[in-house]
């Protein structure tokens, strides 16, 4: 047995039902319960007509397409979707901004220079406005730019490659005709040499013997 | 192969966005499809709540990353939210996205820690239905904004669990069961939500025809 407020609200509920079917049909006329309040019919298409759905701006969408992209990537290789880098951790650093003080770091390298419209332009809305503004991103909060930290890191290791490279390719000297004749030109063996840079490539990278 | 409720196949089956989850899983590059189709339900429900556009895109932003890292999560998440319906008719079945009520749970929980987060609500109801309403409309967009901010206010005025229902039927068009999946609550609270709501913007707009604002159906 239902109550009055439970068969009051099944009645409301029909009547949403009916709406929603009613704008898909392009039909004007909705079927209501005759026991419907009126009121709450005239409050729901006032809250149908004026609830539209928003469509944030293009940009804001392929910028976020973009994150998502360089996320599934991460995730196919095993790593998290996100970089997380707690603020004040060592590797986050402010924004920059350029001479007219527009935050420059908080732009993600896919988004041309001109977001930076101003503030009567801050978005697109679907419908009735659809694609008629432009996004606003002057008072968006900066995403760090990581110059320390993991981007240390990684840049070290490259250096670390580079120099072990360089190292390995002074310990094996080309074979080749013009290499042979040059090093015995200069009266060298690759063995004499070797000592001397590989001491040299050691004190870079900091090894002791 | 779809199978319906009746020939005994497991709900989850008929999830018509099963085929997108499966594909992102497979392939984490394949949520592109998932996030282009939902974006601006989640940014709706994110704008209407939190009533600033940089803060919606914020928290938009915040759900899709979840839901791309949760996603190898989601399996459970959906065989929890099917047990607890009771059987789906065939046309019922066809339009329940368990991808969509778990994508919008996540959006709930950002939603709401940005609303605790920051308490400071600098636009008004009547601002952001400025921003709503089309100015190219020259004649209507005086009466469209009225309107619209009288509509704002008036859901912006209901208790948290009235309001969110209220959006979620109404901006996202979502079902009363899928409503109540997202809301954690049953059915039948949901209704009656919705129906005191609907009372109280009633009441609201017929308040403010009697203080000389008027109502768009008036």
């Amino acid at each position: 047995m239902l109550g009055g407020g439970t068969r009051d609200a099944r009645r409301t509920e029909r009547y949403l039902d009916g709406l929603v079917a009613a704008d898909e049909r392009r039909a004007s006329e909705v079927p209501a319960d005759a026991d419907l309040d009126p009121a709450i019919r005239l409050a729901a298409r006032e809250l149908r007509g004026s609830l539209t759905r928003v469509h944030p701006s293009f940009r804001f969408e392929e910028s976020l397409a973009a994150r998502l992209s360089a996320g599934a990537t991460r995730l196919k290789a095993g790593l998290e979707a996100e970089e997380a880098v707690a603020a004040g951790e060592p590797g986050t650093v402010a924004s920059f901004r350029n001479r007219a003080g527009i935050v420059v770091s908080s732009l993600p390298a896919a988004e041309p220079a001109e977001a930076t419209q101003s503030s009567a332009h801050a978005h697109a809305v679907w419908p009735p406005a659809a694609f008629r503004r432009l996004p606003d991103m002057s008072g968006r909060r900066s995403r760090p730019l990581i110059v320390g930290g993991v981007g240390v890191g990684v840049a070290s290791a490259a250096i670390s490659i580079g120099a072990v490279y360089v190292a390995w390719r002074h310990s094996h000297p080309a074979s080749s005709r013009m290499g042979r004749a040059a090093r015995a030109a200069h009266g060298r063996t690759g063995h004499s040499g070797h000592g001397r840079r590989a001491g040299v490539i050691n004190g870079i990278l900091g090894v002791v013997s | 192969m779809f199978r319906t409720a009746e020939e005994g196949a497991r709900p989850a089956r008929l999830d018509r966005d099963r085929g997108l989850v499966e594909a992102a899983r497979r392939d984490p590059s394949h949520f592109d499809a998932l996030y282009r189709k939902y974006l601006a339900q989640v940014y709706s429900f994110a704008y209407y709540e939190l009533r600033d556009h940089h803060a919606a895109e914020d928290a938009t932003e915040r759900v899709f990353m979840q839901a791309l890292a949760g996603l190898p999560r989601f399996e459970e998440r959906v065989d929890a939210f099917i047990a607890s319906r009771a059987p789906l008719s065939t046309a019922e079945s066809t339009d329940i996205s368990t991808f969509r009520v778990w994508l919008f749970r996540i959006a709930r929980n950002v939603v709401a820690n940005e609303r605790r987060r920051d308490r400071r609500r600098p636009v008004s109801s009547l601002e952001a239905a400025a921003e709503l309403a089309a100015p190219d409309d020259v004649v209507d967009s005086a009466a469209a904004h009225e309107a619209i901010g009288a509509a704002w206010q008036a859901v912006a005025r209901l208790p948290e669990d009235r309001r969110r229902a209220v959006i979620l039927r109404f901006v996202d068009e979502m079902s009363t069961a899928e409503i109540a999946a997202i809301l954690g609550r049953s059915e039948g609270a949901v209704r009656v939500l919705l129906h005191r709501a609907l009372r109280s913007v009633a009441e609201d707009l017929a308040s403010g025809e009697r203080s000389g604002r008027g109502s768009r159906l008036s």
